[in-house]
């Protein structure tokens, strides 16, 4: 185990009725933890889903392997996830984007117009929380805006400590980066401000001299 | 901080602002720059009655830019213990007094979008550092200062000249009131409201911004209780092995510092916390006044904030 502190702590959505404004992002499996707080909202504050917003996009990579595989969707992933999210349509109609990259440009745009007493909900993979955080502290939102529950892949976002590149979904304890190609190890040193860990060349003193690559983060 | 920690300063100027407001402008009396500070900081000024000592908080209201000197505005409080009393009737250009260090429990976000400011009288001398510091920064604000009328808005020409169309001023006389709703529902996010002034005042802006969904963390506000008078009671300090009588006009922290025990202390108003004591033995009850300890630490009576809280009760054994 890693003694890094700077790994984020993450715990289960809830509604949270001192807000007065909703705004639920989620990615993939995401979807179940926006459903269980939309249906906190509906037993314990059902005039609240009116102030709610909800902003969804399915995990392309899940999804990919789950065509893959030649699987029928399960609850847990994004298509059904996508489906349940319509059952609130009657108060709640969610925004569905192709990517991750369509919706952070509508979230930007949208906190942009928003008022104190927003609060902010986040579900998915890691690396999504982590660029939707990045978002949300350059509005100055404080923790107790904001909501995150991990949901899905540990697959990382690893940023080179060398050129800068930020290589996407990582699953494994090196890896080749994205950007200049050095094989860097994947560091538990993770950074909010870009909202990726810290991956370090891990062969600079013996070139070519590498530990076996194995999955760790899925 | 305790007494040793102070610094010698010199009255240099006073000048009556308001009715009841006088304006004091401080020197250090060995002619060196005073202490740096950020807007929003408060002094401990001690002051050697005839009779006692009193030590009460005020804030800087010159600018963190220039640290010749430091000034404060003080509002004389008739029916207090005598603090203000001594600071408007006593007090000579010329005269020394000690300063504890400045301290800031009152800071602006420095990540802040926008802040707006909420004064009720007297409550406006924090701010009037904060707009040097906004000024500075070039950060986004408001300011909305209630006074009772236009003879008792101090320091209001010097505000507008720093505010300029920022500045918003009330007049109870003129039966004109803070919108607070139209003030706190559509705040852009990332703004924080500050207030300081009567408890009145702070409890409203607290309680709007949060009927609106403000979370605690945008919300900030400075009242410091002055000790309030109540029952005589007597005190045991355990490590010291002394006996304190606390008479009905005299806080705890000022009876225990009478009889010769230093308590560690930075804003004696009942906000910092810093001077928080451990009750070993109580028959009777804890009378807290701060704003410190949460409602159930209250409840436990496992402490007590001496700057402004007492006791109804038999005995009473403190962990000094």
């Amino acid at each position: 185990m890693s003694v890094n502190k700077s790994k984020p702590v993450y715990s289960p959505l809830r509604a949270d009725t001192s807000g007065r404004y909703h705004l639920l992002v989620g990615m993939g499996a995401g979807a179940v933890a926006l459903n269980r707080v939309l249906s906190e909202f509906r037993t314990e504050a059902p005039a609240a889903l009116r102030l709610t917003q909800v902003l969804y996009t399915p995990n392309p990579t899940a999804t990919a392997a789950i065509e893959a595989a030649g699987e029928a969707p399960t609850e847990l992933h994004s298509f059904a996830d996508v489906t349940a999210l319509h059952r609130f349509a009657d108060t709640t109609t969610p925004h569905s984007f192709a990517d991750a990259d369509a919706l952070l440009r509508e979230l930007r745009s949208m906190l942009d117009r928003s008022l104190m007493g927003t609060r902010l909900y986040v579900a998915g993979p890691e690396s999504f929380i982590g660029r939707v955080l990045q978002i949300a502290l350059s509005f100055n939102l404080n923790k107790d805006e904001i909501r995150a529950e991990h949901v899905g892949t540990l697959a990382r976002r690893v940023h080179c400590v060398h050129c800068r590149t930020r290589t996407e979904d990582v699953r494994t304890n090196i890896v080749r980066c994205d950007g200049c190609a050095r094989w860097l190890m994947v560091r538990d040193h993770y950074s909010r401000r870009f909202a990726a860990y810290m991956g370090v060349m891990i062969d600079a003193e013996a070139p070519g001299e590498l530990p076996p690559l194995q999955e760790v983060f899925t | 901080m305790n007494d040793a920690q102070t610094l010698a300063v010199e009255v240099i100027a006073i000048e009556q602002v308001t009715p009841l407001v006088k304006h004091f402008t401080l020197a250090a009396a060995d002619g060196a720059q005073l202490p740096a500070f950020s807007g929003g900081s408060h002094i401990i000024v001690v002051m050697n009655g005839a009779e006692r000592v009193y030590r009460n908080p005020y804030s800087l209201l010159s600018s963190p830019h220039r640290l010749e000197t430091y000034e404060i505005g003080v509002r004389r409080m008739e029916e207090s213990r005598g603090g203000s009393r001594f600071m408007h009737d006593t007090l000579r250009v010329g005269d020394r007094l000690a300063i504890a260090h400045p301290v800031n429990l009152f800071a602006l976000d420095k990540i802040a979008h926008k802040h707006v400011l909420i004064a009720g009288g007297i409550g406006i001398t924090p701010f009037l550092a904060q707009l040097e510091d906004l000024h500075h920064s070039g950060a986004s604000y408001e300011l909305h200062y209630s006074v009772r009328s236009t003879e008792h808005a101090a320091f209001s020409s010097q505000l507008r000249e720093r505010a300029g169309d920022r500045l918003r001023l009330y007049y109870d006389s003129e039966q004109q009131a803070i919108d607070f709703d139209g003030l706190l529902s559509a705040q852009p996010l990332g703004t924080h409201v500050y207030v300081c002034g009567p408890a009145g005042l702070i409890n409203r802006v607290i309680e709007t911004a949060r009927g609106y969904g403000w979370p605690e963390s945008h919300i900030h506000w400075e009242k410091f209780s002055a000790p309030p008078v109540g029952d005589a009671f007597d005190v045991f300090l355990a490590r010291a092995k002394l006996n304190v009588h606390v008479p009905p006009d005299r806080s705890l922290l000022e009876s225990i510092e009478a009889a010769g025990v230093e308590v560690p202390y930075l804003c004696r108003g009942g906000v910092c916390g810093f001077c928080q004591t451990r009750v070993l033995e109580l028959d009777g009850e804890l009378v807290h006044n701060d704003h410190f300890l949460s409602d159930a630490d209250k409840a436990r009576a496992k402490s007590i904030m001496p700057c402004v809280s007492r006791a109804r009760c038999k005995s009473l054994v403190l962990d000094l």
